[in-house]
């Protein structure tokens, strides 16, 4: 039982950094209508690039990397929307799609071929630090990962609540063409959308690099299908479902791991993802039409 | 000259893998299962050549049939998901798929060595076409003699009435219901033959490369399937074709000289291609 | 031939419709006129099978129609058209026509194969009547999406009549047309109550409706307030507060 709990625990702490991906995806999807399939690799990314602050500073704190990976995040967010949204006409279905299939394609590739391949060593805080709760055990760098995903969820429902960018980028999701009549310049909501989502995304990466303790480009597509996953099972469009799905696939996936092995973890996800899909297909907080 | 029957053995191949998709696409589904189907019909196929010593033309059958029968329990549900939903639920999907042939191990001993797959490791020694004495420029011309029957096929379907319907439903699915059109029936049908589309290429690429492994059938893979009908656009299978050699023939081939660069320009030649022509090559019909 | 019996739909806590009676006799044409948001276009869409019913029965030739898929009802013998004219736009006038020939005749008509794989020479005689009723027998090939709006609306209807129904339901057909094409509308509904085709047709070109229906129904915010010939309408006091103005 309390093997159970703990898996359960570090799963869900780290969960939410899978929350974080998922909110980027579905914030987009909200907002646009449409998957940026590049997401999780530009997440990745970032947190490569946060590690160039090792270069500049020698010896730089952790904390250095994690704001350069925040940044860098936000620079490959625009970077993506211009090369797949901004000159493809939306009404195009397909055609947005394909580009940011591209993008993922192209941002692994830079990546492997700047690191020839090898995975890169992250720094991480905390992570000889254990809080112990009788014989349950909270991993310091975990709490702290967990701890910074959820101000970054705070800071972005601050923004979209409280904010007048946010207030205008919830009337373009809902009604892009009436925002546009009300004066809003959707062209530089949507960048903005996607800036956000980045900083939120570099972010992410740099957390699960500080919990994994490295980076490999081999991160990219387990992390766009779990946080596609995340988004489905939220609900497309739903902010609070990709957190508490982030959460929920974060705690299973590492159950799974304990009770059936690293190989078939996955394919239990999957499991997971295709249950939610035949019996509650709009996720947990499905879109109201 | 072997290397231009290469060439063409791989565009066949690859033409078989994005005609799969192209039926799906008509109808509005984008499906990244596509690749699953093809992995499905590569390791059915080689086991039937390698281990129970079929012919492989009978192989290619079960392999496309087992790739049809997959492809139709998986439109089922896949009607249950709309829109974009269906692009993350097939990618999960394939990448079950792809775990599975991970896990999978079923070797036998044949004359002193044990062959089959083998799990991470992948199936080996699928070697019908060396051990019976095909030449290269003859299993080009198998490969293509099926990609000219499904393209035919395709083709035969895009003048027919049966055509009209997948695109009609394709364009708006509400308009469909009321002429009358069974959504369900549509829909299904056309992911089933997509499957035995991929079934059969899959085969083929079995034997052709001779080893194949879980992780040739990645995302990856998925999305090439579904690039070739989009960038060469749904208007004619042809466009599909033309996308096939421009990207296999051109890109991989003739900047063979930048070495791994080469899926880094894939990703880039997608992205110009979609920001030029976001219809596709040959583009819809004028308007 | 149709009966709606205290037919309701609700959408979240709006009564789109509520607790609506409506007969429709075999060979009518009945008006269903209101103002915006009176629940007409929600009555076809039930009628037709896009939404199901929150309450009530919908009876066709005697037939229950709760539970019967969209597509189904059209072999039943229903067909309808849309207010904002969806039609396949990528495909030619003539293929919008060959897909929606989904009536019990042309499916018994012709082998499986011949029906689904035959190119486009089967089923010709019959699309080619319609293109000749639609006038759009010059546009055979033209993409829908390049015809002009009066040749897109007609294309609507005849995609409509492609699949042989009994029962037609017209969901503002006049909007956005001039005076003539009113006209030409007008004797085209005519023509086919003449042939034996049952017609529902919601409208707000009052001449059109108050023109040709039989009978009419008015609905307000979800229910009827008033039904009868066009003059009984017309001079209904509750009408003409709600509706067509004037004390």
């Amino acid at each position: 039982m309390l093997d159970f709990l703990q898996t359960l625990s570090d799963g869900v702490l780290f969960g939410a950094i899978y929350a974080l991906i998922g909110i980027g995806f579905t914030l987009v999807f909200g907002v646009m209508h449409k998957i940026n399939m590049a997401y999780a690799a530009a997440s990745v990314g970032g947190a490569y690039a946060g590690l160039l602050v090792l270069k500049a500073v020698a010896a730089a704190p952790a904390w250095m990397v994690f704001f350069g990976a925040f940044l860098a995040g936000g620079m490959l967010g625009w970077l993506v929307y211009v090369t797949c949204f901004h000159f493809i006409p939306l009404s195009s279905p397909l055609a947005p799609l394909m580009s940011t299939v591209g993008m993922l394609l192209l941002i692994d590739e830079v990546i492997v071929h700047l690191t020839a391949g090898m995975p890169q060593s992250y720094p991480a805080m905390f992570d000889d630090v254990m809080l112990r709760l009788g014989e349950f055990t909270l991993r310091g760098d975990l709490l702290l990962v967990f701890g910074i995903s959820v101000l970054a969820m705070i800071g972005l429902l601050a923004l979209l609540y409280r904010s007048r960018l946010g207030l205008a980028t919830r009337a373009v999701a809902q009604q892009p063409i009436a925002a546009q009549l009300c004066g809003i310049r959707v062209t530089r909501v949507n960048a903005l959308t996607f800036v956000i989502t980045g900083l939120l995304g570099g972010l992410a990466g740099a957390l699960i690099g500080a919990s994994v303790g490295a980076l490999s480009p081999l991160l990219t597509t387990p992390l766009t299908v779990k946080g596609l996953i995340v988004t489905v099972i939220g609900g497309l469009g739903s902010i609070p479902g990709a957190i508490v799905a982030g959460l929920l696939v974060g705690g299973f996936e590492n159950l799974f791991q304990q009770f059936r092995g690293v190989t078939e973890r996955d394919m239990y996800v999957m499991l997971l993802l295709f249950a939610f899909l035949v019996f509650r297909p709009g996720g947990l907080f499905p879109a109201k039409s | 000259m072997d290397f231009y029957f290469g060439l063409a053995q791989t565009v066949g191949i690859h033409t078989l893998l994005g005609l799969s998709a192209y039926i799906v696409l008509l109808t509005g589904q984008v499906s990244l299962a596509q690749a699953a189907f093809f992995a499905i019909g590569a390791y059915s196929a080689g086991m039937l050549t390698v281990l129970a010593g079929w012919h492989v033309v009978p192989a290619l059958g079960v392999g496309s049939l087992l790739g049809a029968v997959t492809a139709c329990a998986v439109g089922f549900p896949a009607l249950r998901v709309k829109g974009l939903m269906l692009v993350v639920a097939t990618l999960a999907f394939g990448e079950g798929v792809r775990l599975f042939f991970f896990n999978f191990d079923y070797q036998v001993a044949k004359g002193g060595i044990r062959v089959g797959p083998l799990g991470g490791e992948g199936f080996r020694q699928i070697r019908f076409f060396p051990e019976h004495g095909w030449t290269t420029a003859e299993v080009m011309l198998f490969i293509w003699v099926f990609v000219i029957g499904v393209m035919a096929l395709l083709w035969w379907f895009d003048r027919s009435r049966y055509g009209a319907v997948l695109r009609s439903v394709g364009e708006d699915e509400v308009a469909a219901q009321s002429v009358g059109i069974n959504l369900t029936a549509v829909k299904v049908s056309a992911m089933t033959v997509g499957g035995a589309i991929a079934g059969v290429g899959g085969g083929l690429y079995a034997h052709y490369t001779t080893h194949i492994e879980h992780a040739n059938f990645n995302v990856l893979l998925a999305t090439f399937a579904i690039a070739y009908p989009i960038v060469g656009g749904l208007r004619t299978v042809f466009g599909t074709l033309a996308a096939v050699i421009f990207v296999q023939a051109f890109l991989i081939e003739g900047l063979r000289f930048l070495g791994d660069w080469r899926n880094l320009l894939f990703g880039a030649l997608i992205i110009l291609a979609m920001n030029l022509r976001p219809h596709g090559l040959f583009g819809r019909h004028s308007a | 031939m149709l009966e709606l019996k205290a037919v309701s739909r609700y959408f979240g806590g709006v009564r789109a419709l509520d607790g609506l009676d409506l007969t429709v006799n075999e060979g009518e044409i009945v008006g269903l006129i209101g103002p915006n948001g009176s629940g007409k276009s929600t009555t076809v869409n039930l009628i037709a099978g896009l939404f199901p019913l929150t309450a009530g029965e919908i009876v066709f030739r005697k037939q229950a129609l709760r539970d019967v898929p969209v597509h189904k009802r059209l072999q039943l013998g229903i067909a309808r058209t849309f207010q904002n004219i969806r039609l396949f736009g990528q495909l030619s006038v003539w293929q919008n026509l060959w897909v929606a020939q989904n009536s019990p005749e042309d499916r018994s008509r012709r082998g499986f194969f011949s029906r689904w794989l035959g190119g486009q020479t089967r089923g010709r005689k019959e699309i080619a009547q319609l293109l000749e009723f639609s006038a759009l027998g010059h546009k055979q090939d033209e993409l829908a999406a390049n015809l002009s709006f009066g040749e897109q609306r007609r294309l609507e209807l005849a995609r409509a009549l492609a699949a042989r129904p009994k029962l037609l339901l017209l969901d503002e057909p006049a909007a956005g047309m001039n005076a003539e094409e009113i006209g030409q509308l007008r004797q085209r509904i005519v023509d086919l109550r003449a042939e034996g085709i049952t017609i529902v047709l919601i409208e707000h070109v009052m001449e059109l409706v108050m023109g040709v229906a039989d009978r009419i129904a008015v609905l307000n915010f979800g229910q009827k307030i008033a039904e009868g010939t066009p003059a009984q309408v017309q001079s209904d006091p509750a009408v003409k507060k709600a509706y067509l103005g004037g004390s």
